[in-house]
């Protein structure tokens, strides 16, 4: 069965008790994202942005709603089920890349690919090619530590994509790189939306980010404001 | 997708191993703590067991009645204990140092178990080198302490087979120890929730 909507998000809210208050970092969220389609999420800080892409992916539990993927209510996974959604079906980009100190660019890459069960030989040939895909294929033995943040959020794209998941999720993936380095980071994230149908779904404040996006969705205070063609 | 299309994540103890094998390898520094630590409490240990077990060859052999002091086994165990307490606290740190890379594991399909298994496996390999380097020293200190009263050859006269036994329940005792002190970091590690985890910041 094919789903039209690869995200469907229903009165999705997360509130949190501080103290005697409840903060309402998101509050009776809905959207249908499409398979293929980008969306910019944008907000000023504190507007749920970062609690949405955490619901989005499985991350967070919702306090009330429902989170779709591909038509399953993620609410109903158990733990392994849950792991499997995050290893198989999502790849995650994240501000400050996130990657295993310890390993090399290849191994990051390849981790996923553990996870998935596939055997280790093939993982990192899997792994070798997606770092020549994102312009890295001379510094796969490199550690984080030994690479450039634009060189390092590239290895962080190709441990997004190592079991070819259907969603892109990416929390300000341009928010700790420069002018330049972030217009390469956002041309190889449209390259791959575009070439791979990725569904990708950017929280973000990059203005040329956003330009690139087909739609763009407006938070404020943990609601959409206003959902805008690109 | 269908509910039932939904499979499985795998992580096996070989991937465990090869990936505890790059922690300590690059973290060599705590690693060296936590191993030495477990040596020097194993090395007492060592060091009185074997000296029982010379001063009984020795008296075999004709010598006169000589024997560790009941109470030195109970330092022994003091010893053990607080090599455990030590490990313990090295593990929880290690705990949150590692809080974005545990988050960032289980975006990537980490059960709450494989997180324990990684603990766990990295621990004993702590505790078979702190093992193996506390029963050399514990050897090297019974040697030292029974050698002028019973000579230095007695070491040489007690049956092979009876050596392995120490030396594997020594190993043993290490390898249990630093497991046991890594069981309450190991959960703490495996509990974290991936959003709690990423936002940490060290």
């Amino acid at each position: 069965m094919n789903y039209d909507y690869v995200i469907e998000l229903r009165g999705l809210s997360r509130h949190y008790a501080m103290g005697e208050d409840t903060v309402k970092a998101l509050d009776g969220v809905d959207l249908e994202i499409k398979r293929g389609e980008y969306v910019s999420i944008v907000g000023p800080s504190g507007s749920g942005k970062t609690t949405l892409f955490n619901l989005i992916g499985g991350l967070d539990k919702p306090t009330g709603g429902s989170v779709f993927i591909d038509g399953v209510d993620i609410a109903q996974l158990d733990a392994y089920e849950l792991a499997w959604l995050r290893c198989r079906k999502i790849g995650y980009i994240f501000q400050s890349f996130n990657l295993i100190q310890v390993l090399t660019a290849l191994e990051n890459v390849a981790l996923p690919t553990v996870f998935a069960g596939v055997p280790r030989e093939e993982g990192l040939r899997k792994a070798q090619h997606l770092l020549e895909s994102v312009g890295l294929g001379t510094r796969v033995h490199h550690r984080p530590s030994e690479l450039s943040a634009g060189q390092q959020q590239r290895v962080a794209i190709a441990r997004a994509l190592a079991n070819d998941p259907g969603i892109i999720l990416a929390d300000e993936p341009t928010g700790n790189l420069d002018l330049n380095t972030g217009m390469e980071i956002i041309d190889l994230l449209h390259g791959l939306n575009k070439t791979k149908g990725l569904t990708l779904v950017a929280a973000t404040h990059d203005l040329k980010m956003i330009k690139a996006s087909d739609r763009i969705v407006w938070m404020r205070d943990g609601q959409i404001e206003r959902i805008e063609r690109g | 997708m269908a509910r039932e299309s939904i499979g499985r994540v795998h992580f096996s103890l070989g991937d465990a191993a090869r990936l505890s094998y790059d922690q300590i390898k690059r973290r060599r520094g705590r690693a060296a703590i936590n191993i030495a630590s477990i040596a020097l409490g194993l090395s007492f240990y060592a060091t009185l067991v074997l000296s029982d077990t010379f001063y009984s060859a020795y008296e075999g052999l004709g010598g006169t009645q000589l024997s560790v002091e009941s109470y030195q086994y109970w330092l022994v165990g003091v010893a053990l204990v607080v090599s455990v307490v030590g490990i313990t606290n090295a593990m929880l740190i290690a705990v949150y140092e590692r809080y974005k890379e545990i988050g960032t594991m289980k975006c990537l399909g980490a059960l709450d178990r494989h997180i324990i298994l990684l603990f766990l496996v990295e621990s004993s390999f702590q505790g078979l080198a702190g093992g193996l380097a506390g029963f050399l020293l514990g050897l090297a200190g019974a040697v030292a302490s029974t050698g002028f009263a019973t000579g230095f050859d007695v070491a040489l006269r007690v049956p092979p087979l009876q050596m392995l036994a120490i030396f594997a329940g020594s190993v043993g005792l290490a390898l249990v120890l630093s497991m046991t002190a890594t069981i309450y970091p190991a959960w703490r590690a495996s509990k974290l929730r991936p959003v709690e985890a990423l936002r940490y910041e060290l």
